[in-house]
C-alpha cells in the first residue's frame, strides 16, 4: 500500500508497468487497435443523441489530453500543472491564426501544436536549468496555467474574453457534424498512444527510464537528462496542443473554461492517477472510466466532487500507481510471468517499510 | 545504568549493525571504537530512538527505551551529541542552549556552568549558531546536550571536523565533567582521544563487537594497536 | 497613487496573514495543504450561520476561529496520519494529493449546498483618512487586527517557550528531537494555529469584500503564490511577499487593467522563484 510511496523520491508515484517487449511492433499496434475497434463502436450506440456524443467527444479529446500529461509527467516526473494551458494555446493558437490571421485550418492547426510544443519545451528547459523539483516545477507551470487565463481574458478582442468566440473556419465541413468529429480525436488519441509506445521501446524511453529511476545514476551513465526531459516536454506540449486545436474546431466555439486549469488539469490528473501514471492505457481507461462515471452523476451536480475527492484519497491511499500498474503488479505476483528467470529467482517480498529520513 | 543486549538495526537496504551487547555503569566513561563504516553512527541512532531497532533491549536505569521515539527518551535523563551537530542555525547560542532544558526553564545556575566550561560560548551568547566555526558549534551541541542535566551524555564522534587543538579542548572537557559525576558513553574513530578519557571501551567492527576491555587491556592490544593507534 | 498603495497594504496584509499559514505547515512539517481555503471559507460559513442565527457579530467570529482551528486539527488527526510515515518530497507529494481530496470534498459539499451564501461583516461608520486618503472603516479595521495579529506572531515565537520549541523544529527537527521536543505535537499546534489564521482572513476579509462559497480555489492559489515568494517556511517572508505583491497588484491593475496586472504579478511571481527557489526569506528548501 503506501509501501510504494516509501521510495522516498519524488517520482515514486510515477514509473508504469515495466516495458517488457522491446521488440515486436504487433504487440504494439495490437492492444492499440483493439481499444480504438472498441471505442469506435460507441457511436453505435450513441449516434442517435447530439448530447451523448458531445459527451463521448469530449472523452475521447481528455483521453488525448491525459495521454500528452502522461508522456511529460509519466516519463519524466514532471508535473506539469498547466495541461489546459498548452491545450489552450493550441486551440485558441490555431483559432486566431484562421480566424483573424486567416491561415489555412490545417497550417493554423500545425502551427498551433509547434507553438504548444515550444512552450512546453521552453517551461521543461527553465526547470531543468533552475533545478526545480517536483512541486517548484508544478507550481512554475500552475503560475503559467494562470497566466495563460488572464492573457485569453485580457486579450479579450482576439480571444472574445470571458465569454469566448467562435470558429467559422471549418464550420461547413464534417469537422461540425456530429459523430465524423469523435473519430477524429479517436484517430488521435490511438495516434497518441503509438507514438507514446513507440517511444517507451526506443532509446529515448529507455533513457527516460533511467532518469526517472535514479537521476545521479543516469547522468553518470551518459544520460543527458535535461535533454531527455525536454524531449517529453516537447512530445507532450505537442499532443496538447494538437488535441486542443482539432477539439477547438470541431466545437466551434472556445472559451476560458474550455482550458481551464479547474476544469482540464484537475480532471486529467484524477483520471491519469486513477488509470496509472506511466502506463501506456492507463490515459485511456482513465479518460474512459471518468467520462462514463461523470455522465452517469450529472445529476448531482456539484456533489460530484464530493465522490471525487473522495476518490482522490482513497486512490492515493491504496493504489497510489493506479488501476492498471497495480493490476499488472499483482497479475506478475501471482503468476510469475513477465520476467526474466534472473528476476524469479530474486524474487523479493513486499518492501521493507523504511522510515530512514530522506528529507 | 545503560544496558544493550541484541541490538540490531539498520536502514531500508539491510541491517547495519547486528546482535550488539553492551554496558555502561554509573560514573563511567565507556568508548566505542571502530573505524568509519563501522557501525558507531547506526548504534548510537537506534540507541537514542532516532531509529527503530530491528531486534534488541535497551535498559537505561531500568527503563526499556528500545524502539520509543528520541524525544522521549531524552526526558529520562539521557543526552546526544551527534556528528552532526543538529543546531538551530538561526538562533543564538543563548536560545539553542536556553532550549536544551525543555521543556523546562533553563536553569540559571546550569548555564552558568556550561559558561564556564566553555568560555568560548559565552563570549558569543547573542551569536547565531549557524555563523560559529566546527570547534564553537561542536562545544555548543554540548552545551546544549549538558542543559538537560542528563546523568548520561552520549557522543557521536565529537571530534568530526575539530583542529587537534579544539578535539583536545572538547576531551578536556569531558573529562572534567567525568570527573563531577556525568556517565559518558563515546563513539570515536580519533581512538588516542578516547582512550585517555576512558575507563574502558568497545571495538565495533562490521556492525559487531570484536573487542572488550579496559582501556589498558585496549591500548597494549596489538590488533588495536595496528588498526587504530597507528603502530605499525 | 498613494490610495492605490494603501489599498495595496490592505491587500497585501491579507495575503501575508494568509501564506503566514500555509508556510508555518510547510516549514515545520513539510507538509502543503491544499485544502487551506476551504478551511477558511468553511470558517466564514460557520461566522455566516452564527450570526443568522442571532450571535453576535463578536461571538460569531469567534466561532469562526474556533471552527478554523478545528479544521486544522481533524485534517492532522486523519487525511494526514498517513503522509507523517513519508519524508522528503514524497511526503510534500501525498499531502498535495490528499488534501487535494479534501478540499474537493468541501469545494463540492459547500457549492452544492449553500451555493450562494456570502459572508459580509459590515463595519458601521463613516471613511477614515489615512495619510490624506479616506479608506473605508472595514478596510482599516480589518488591517489593524492583521498587524496585530502579526505582531502576536512574531512575539510567539520569539519570546515564548512553545515558540520557540516550533521554530526548533523548523530550524532542525532532529535537534529538536534530542532536546525532547516532540514535532508532531509540534505540527499539529502549528496545524490548529494555521486553520485558525486561515479564519482569521476570511474574516477580516469579508470587512472588505465579501466572502463566497466559491472563494475557496483562488484563497488557495494566492496563499500558495505569495508563500512561495516569500520563502517556505518564513512567516516574516510571507508578510514581506504579500505586502510587495499586493501594492503590486493594485497599482498595476490601475495603471494597465486587471488582466495585464494580474499576468506582471504572476510574472513577478515566477520570476522571483526562478530567481530565488527559496523565497526572499526562505528557511526550508
Amino acid at each position: 500500500m503506501s509501501d510504494r510511496l516509501t521510495e522516498a523520491t519524488g517520482t515514486s508515484l510515477v514509473g508504469g508497468a515495466e516495458q517488457r517487449s522491446s521488440r515486436s511492433l504487433p504487440l504494439l499496434l495490437v492492444p492499440i487497435l483493439g481499444a480504438g475497434a472498441v471505442l469506435a463502436l460507441v457511436p453505435l450506440w450513441l449516434g442517435d443523441s447530439g448530447v451523448l456524443m458531445g459527451v463521448a467527444v469530449l472523452g475521447v479529446a481528455f483521453a488525448c489530453y491525459t495521454i500528452g500529461f502522461n508522456v511529460i509527467f509519466g516519463s519524466t516526473g514532471q508535473l506539469f500543472l498547466c495541461v489546459g494551458a498548452l491545450a489552450g494555446t493550441g486551440g485558441y493558437g490555431a483559432a486566431i491564426l484562421a480566424e483573424e490571421v486567416g491561415l489555412p485550418l490545417m497550417v493554423s492547426i500545425a502551427a498551433a501544436t509547434i507553438a504548444s510544443s515550444l512552450i512546453g519545451g521552453l517551461l521543461s528547459f527553465v526547470a531543468v536549468r533552475r533545478s526545480l523539483g517536483v512541486i517548484f516545477t508544478g507550481i512554475i507551470t500552475l503560475i503559467f496555467s494562470l497566466s495563460f487565463e488572464a492573457l485569453v481574458l485580457g486579450l479579450s478582442s482576439l480571444t472574445g474574453g470571458d465569454t469566448g468566440r467562435l470558429i467559422e473556419s471549418g464550420a461547413d465541413t464534417f469537422l461540425r457534424d456530429r459523430i465524423p468529429p469523435y473519430y477524429l480525436m479517436l484517430a488521435l488519441a490511438l495516434l497518441f498512444l503509438f507514438v507514446h509506445g513507440l517511444l517507451r521501446r526506443s532509446h529515448v524511453g529507455w533513457a527516460w527510464r533511467a532518469l526517472r529511476d535514479d537521476e545521479v545514476a543516469a547522468e553518470l551513465a551518459g544520460v543527458d537528462v535535461a535533454r531527455y526531459r525536454v524531449y517529453a516536454a516537447m512530445v507532450g506540449g505537442a499532443m496538447l496542443g494538437l488535441a486542443g486545436a482539432t477539439f477547438a474546431f470541431t466545437e466551434g466555439r472556445i472559451s476560458p473554461t474550455t482550458f481551464g486549469f479547474a476544469e482540464v488539469d484537475v480532471v486529467v490528473i484524477v483520471m491519469l492517477a486513477f488509470g496509472g501514471i506511466g502506463s501506456l492505457f492507463g490515459p485511456t481507461l482513465g479518460a474512459v472510466t471518468f467520462t462514463i462515471v461523470d455522465e452517469v452523476l450529472i445529476e448531482f451536480g456539484q456533489l460530484r466532487l464530493v465522490a471525487y475527492g473522495a476518490l482522490v484519497i482513497v486512490l492515493f491511499l491504496w493504489i497510489p500507481r493506479g488501476v492498471i500498474p497495480t493490476i499488472s503488479d499483482l497479475f506478475q505476483r501471482r503468476y510469475r510471468i513477465g520476467r526474466t528467470p534472473a528476476e524469479r529467482g530474486a524474487s523479493p517480498g513486499p518492501e521493507a517499510p523504511g522510515s530512514e529520513d530522506r528529507g | 545504568m545503560l544496558e544493550v543486549r541484541g541490538l540490531t538495526a539498520g536502514y531500508e537496504g539491510g541491517d547495519v549493525v547486528h546482535d550488539v551487547a553492551f554496558h555502561v555503569d554509573r560514573g563511567e566513561a565507556v568508548m566505542i571504537i571502530g573505524s568509519n563504516g563501522a557501525g558507531k553512527t547506526t548504534l548510537f541512532r537506534s540507541l537514542i530512538g532516532l531509529l527503530t531497532p530491528s531486534s534488541g533491549t535497551v535498559r537505561f536505569e531500568g527503563h526499556d527505551i528500545a524502539g520509543l521515539p528520541a524525544q522521549r527518551i531524552v526526558r529520562l535523563g539521557v543526552s546526544f551529541v551527534p556528528a552532526e551537530r543538529h543546531l538551530f542555525p538561526r538562533m543564538t547560542v543563548h536560545e539553542n542552549l536556553a532550549l536544551g532544558s525543555y521543556p523546562d526553564r533553563p536553569d540559571p545556575d546550569t548555564m552558568k556552568r556550561v559558561m564556564d566550561l566553555f568560555p568560548r560560548l559565552s563570549e558569543r551568547r547573542r551569536q547565531r549558531a549557524g555563523t560559529m566555526s566546527g570547534g564553537e558549534q561542536q562545544m555548543l551541541a554540548m552545551g546544549r546536550a549538558l542543559m538537560a542535566k542528563p546523568r548520561l551524555i552520549v557522543l557521536d564522534e565529537p571530534t568530526t571536523g575539530l583542529a587537534p587543538k579544539l578535539a583536545g579542548e572538547a576531551y578536556q572537557a569531558l573529562g572534567e565533567l567525568r570527573d563531577r559525576g556525568l556517565t559518558i558513553l563515546v563513539a570515536e574513530q580519533q581512538v588516542p582521544l578516547a582512550m585517555a578519557l576512558s575507563d574502558r571501551g568497545y571495538v565495533l567492527e562490521n556492525g559487531a563487537i570484536r573487542m572488550e576491555g579496559t582501556s589498558a587491556q585496549l591500548a597494549s592490544d596489538p590488533d588495536v594497536q595496528r588498526a587504530y593507534l597507528g603502530v605499525v | 497613487m498613494i490610495a492605490n498603495i494603501l489599498d495595496g497594504i490592505v491587500l497585501g496584509l491579507q495575503f501575508g496573514l494568509l501564506a503566514a499559514g500555509l508556510t508555518l505547515v510547510y516549514g515545520l512539517g513539510g507538509v502543503l495543504n491544499l485544502a487551506y481555503g476551504q478551511m477558511a471559507v468553511t470558517a466564514a460559513m460557520v461566522a455566516l450561520f452564527a450570526m443568522d442565527a442571532g450571535v453576535p457579530a463578536f461571538l460569531a467570529v469567534l466561532l469562526a476561529l474556533v471552527a478554523g482551528g478545528l479544521a486544522g486539527l481533524v485534517l492532522d488527526l486523519t487525511v494526514l496520519r498517513p503522509v507523517y510515515r513519508l519524508h522528503g518530497e514524497a511526503r510534500v507529494l501525498l499531502s498535495l494529493l490528499l488534501s487535494l481530496g479534501v478540499a474537493f470534498m468541501v469545494d463540492g459539499f459547500l457549492n452544492w449546498r449553500y451555493p450562494l451564501k456570502a459572508l459580509t461583516l459590515g463595519i458601521g461608520g463613516g471613511p477614515v483618512e489615512i495619510l490624506g486618503v479616506p479608506m473605508r472603516r472595514g478596510s482599516v479595521w480589518a488591517s489593524a487586527i492583521t498587524l496585530l495579529t502579526f505582531a502576536a506572531l512574531f512575539a510567539f515565537f520569539r519570546y515564548a517557550a512553545l515558540g520557540r520549541a516550533v521554530r526548533s523544529v523548523i530550524e532542525d527537527e532532529e535537534g529538536a528531537r534530542l532536546v525532547g521536543i516532540d514535532p508532531a505535537r509540534m505540527l499539529r499546534l502549528i496545524l490548529v494555529l494555521s486553520g485558525g489564521l486561515a479564519a482569521l482572513v476570511a474574516v477580516t476579509r469579508s470587512m472588505v469584500v465579501a466572502v463566497d462559497v466559491q472563494a475557496g480555489v483562488s484563497i488557495t492559489v494566492s496563499a500558495l503564490i505569495v508563500t512561495v515568494v516569500g520563502g517556505l517556511g518564513s512567516v516574516a517572508g510571507a508578510l514581506l511577499a504579500g505586502i510587495i505583491l499586493g501594492i503590486v497588484s493594485i497599482v498595476a491593475a490601475d495603471l494597465i487593467g486587471t488582466y495585464v496586472s494580474l499576468i506582471i504579478l504572476l510574472g513577478a511571481a515566477a520570476g522571483t522563484i526562478l530567481v530565488r527557489p527559496a523565497g526572499l526569506l526562505g528557511v526550508r528548501d
